[in-house]
């Protein structure tokens, strides 16, 4: 390998059998030996034919889909799975920000745990010893150190773990979207050390779907996409291609089947949505496409409301017939939408239920997980994590360069 | 700067020695939290270790001894908890080792280590149960003033040879517990039929007794028959033991060898599985 590489991937693949074949008992091992080849589960790339370089000291952010192998590629660089195909070579010590807290035991006292953590995280007992004094420091919990773990806030917990991973001090770090759990201090910190890495010359692999971190952290990106490398290069020609897979492809979702939903009566059943995109700005346009089925013969006035929730189950706003003026008829062959011309929602999952009524009974309401994610499309986003609010609303903003003269 | 690579396909059929011993202070440490955690927030905490033991012990001497009248050359309590000893060894790291890899799923998922430290850290831990027993041993030699023989020098290899056989079994049951669940019902069972397919409580000589000569050797594939006849004769002399043990070391050896290659086979791809 050349000098001055700390990561080579050649020709990486993976794969999955999916399919009965692979639940893991003895009775199905056992069927096996007797069933002919053809009959086993189907297999599955998660990656394949994936090649790259990453030189020493560089930032690379890799970004994709949820579901395009990235996780499965973070999975074989750190040697937890093997790869069904190909290799990687990799220079120096790998430490990965996905493991924090990693075999944290809860009965143990802060003091053990970090030592219990270390170890398992590849140091020596001698190098935890001389950076214990360090990690206490760093995690801020000195008074509450000979204490058992599980006294501890989730805040403390995840501080304490934070601060044993810190101290690593790998070559190669590897840091998955940790970044989205966690409080506003956490991700700081994570960034933070993220960044301090970097500066000293060591490599960091930055997994994520949040555009604006990579945007701001990485020197150069690759992008992942049905688990094979689709492009490599400048982190703006990245995010432009990726967003371009995002907002080519809708998102449906088929809820013909409204057997396990509880209310309404189901003369007409909301059969399918579908979203104009995958992923959203707070800037895009937000259009959902709703189309109805019926159970038996059905004429009449319909209304319909669209409600999108935050991930607390807050209602965040809705959409709804109920204030447009003009009565709307079934026909069995429309389908209905709702549009708005920005979504103005922040970064984050929401969740969306579809309610609809007919003739003024209730007829249906989506119980289903239909979910939408939002990317931040500020790249300060993070800095200014803990004081973002859910709904971005629409406004004109000006300027007044003599404003202060006028009075 | 080491360069280290990751290739598809079997690279070796053995673990990487070397690299185990690298991680030898996960080993302790591992070890060391079992232990720690054991008697957490229990009442009588490390009595409970006494207790268990003794309890069985008085059991099987009842049963064995007053009821079916088994008789010994030293003392039956004495000759038992001596017997007991080795295999409540075996027995805890036959259990612990076995689920072991499943119980660690969370580490096992997220980072790289060597996955055969789990396993052997428990044969570490079983030790302090093994130390116990011996306890209890001592003490009932004292009380019935029973005189080690000379033969107590082999002790420590008959010791070591349990150990082995303990680990072997364990690392097969790891390894097979991930690749099928079964094998966590078939623990128990295998550790409640093992104690009276074991000569624990009553003399081997029985068995020669009253099984024909082939069923005999059949007898003698578990490797803690021919450790704990071992084990004994040299703590309490008598008859030194009949050349058929050497039909359980073999066993042991073949034990750790498979399954030492098999674990190597499921290791590295454990994380999908658990």
């Amino acid at each position: 390998m050349d000098n001055n590489l700390a990561l080579k991937v050649s020709n990486l693949g993976k794969k999955y059998t999916i399919g009965k074949q692979k639940d893991g008992t003895f009775r199905s091992s056992l069927a096996n030996v007797f069933k002919s080849a053809a009959n086993k589960g189907e297999d599955f790339w998660a990656l394949k034919n994936v090649n790259f370089e990453v030189k020493k000291g560089e930032v690379v952010g890799i970004i994709g889909k949820n579901g395009a192998g990235k996780s499965t590629l973070l999975k074989l660089v750190s040697q937890i799975t093997k790869p069904s195909q190909g290799q990687i070579e990799i220079r120096g010590r790998v430490a990965s920000l996905l493991e924090v807290g990693t075999g944290f035991h809860p009965e143990l006292t802060g003091r053990e745990n970090i030592f219990l953590n270390g170890t398992i995280l590849g140091m020596s007992r001698k190098e935890v010893k001389l950076k214990f004094d360090e990690i206490v420091v760093f995690s801020g919990i000195e008074k509450f150190i000979d204490t058992a773990v599980k006294h501890y806030s989730s805040g403390m917990y995840v501080r304490l773990a934070f601060a044993v991973a810190a101290h690593l001090e790998p070559e190669i770090l590897i840091i998955d979207e940790v970044l989205a759990v966690g409080d506003a201090e956490f991700q700081k910190k994570c960034l933070g050390k993220m960044d301090e890495v970097a500066k000293a010359g060591r490599t960091v692999l930055f997994v994520s779907h949040n555009m604006a971190a990579v945007k701001n952290l990485c020197t150069r990106a690759i992008l992942i996409d049905k688990g094979q490398v689709t492009f490599e290069g400048s982190i703006q020609d990245a995010i432009s291609r990726y967003n371009s897979i995002a907002s080519q492809q809708k998102l449906k979702f088929d809820t013909s089947d409204y057997s396990s939903r509880k209310r309404g009566i189901k003369q007409i059943y909301v059969e399918s949505i579908e979203f104009n995109h995958i992923n959203y700005l707070p800037s895009s346009d937000f259009k959902v496409n709703i189309s109805l089925g019926k159970t038996e013969e059905f004429n009449g006035k319909i209304d319909l409301s669209v409600f999108v929730f935050d991930e607390l189950n807050n209602t965040v706003f809705q959409l709804s017939t109920y204030c447009y003026n003009e009565t709307i008829e079934y026909q069995a062959s429309n389908t209905y939408q709702f549009e708005l011309d920005k979504l103005g929602l922040s970064a984050g999952v929401y969740k969306v239920g579809v309610w609809l009524s007919g003739n003024g009974i209730e007829q249906d309401y989506t119980e289903e997980d239909i979910t939408i994610e939002v990317d931040s499309g500020n790249i300060y986003e993070i800095q200014t994590a803990n004081i973002t609010s859910i709904v971005q609303k629409d406004f004109i903003f000006s300027i007044d360069k003599n404003g202060k003269n006028k009075d | 700067m080491s360069i280290k690579i990751i290739q598809a396909g079997n690279t070796s059929i053995f673990p990487d020695f070397k690299e185990l011993y690298r991680y030898k202070d996960l080993f302790l440490t591992l070890s060391w939290r079992d232990f720690r955690v054991r008697y957490a927030q229990t009442t009588i905490g490390f009595l409970w270790a006494l207790l268990q033991p003794i309890v069985t012990l008085l059991i099987l001497t009842l049963v064995f001894n007053k009821f079916a009248g088994v008789e010994t050359e030293v003392p039956h309590i004495v000759f038992t908890v001596c017997g007991l000893s080795m295999w409540s060894y075996f027995s805890y790291v036959m259990t612990n080792s076995g689920s072991s890899i499943i119980q660690s799923q969370d580490m096992v998922k997220k980072i790289y280590f060597p996955r055969l430290i789990i396993p052997l850290s428990k044969a570490l831990v079983g030790l302090i149960d093994f130390g116990i027993t011996i306890l209890i041993l001592i003490v009932l030699m004292i009380y019935y003033q029973v005189a080690p023989a000379k033969t107590i020098f082999f002790a420590p290899i008959f010791v070591i040879i349990g150990m082995i056989s303990a680990l072997a079994v364990g690392i097969w049951l790891s390894a097979l517990t991930v690749r099928f669940r079964d094998f966590q019902h078939v623990v128990p069972f295998m550790v409640q039929v093992g104690l009276y397919l074991t000569p624990v409580a009553y003399p081997i000589e029985l068995v020669s007794q009253h099984l024909p000569k082939w069923a005999e050797s059949i007898y003698y594939l578990n490797p803690m028959a021919g450790v704990i006849q071992g084990f004994r004769w040299s703590i309490f002399g008598g008859t030194p033991p009949s050349s058929m043990i050497f039909i359980s070391f073999a066993m042991v050896i073949l034990l750790l060898i498979s399954g030492l290659m098999y674990f190597k086979k499921v290791e590295s791809e454990m994380a999908d599985y658990v």
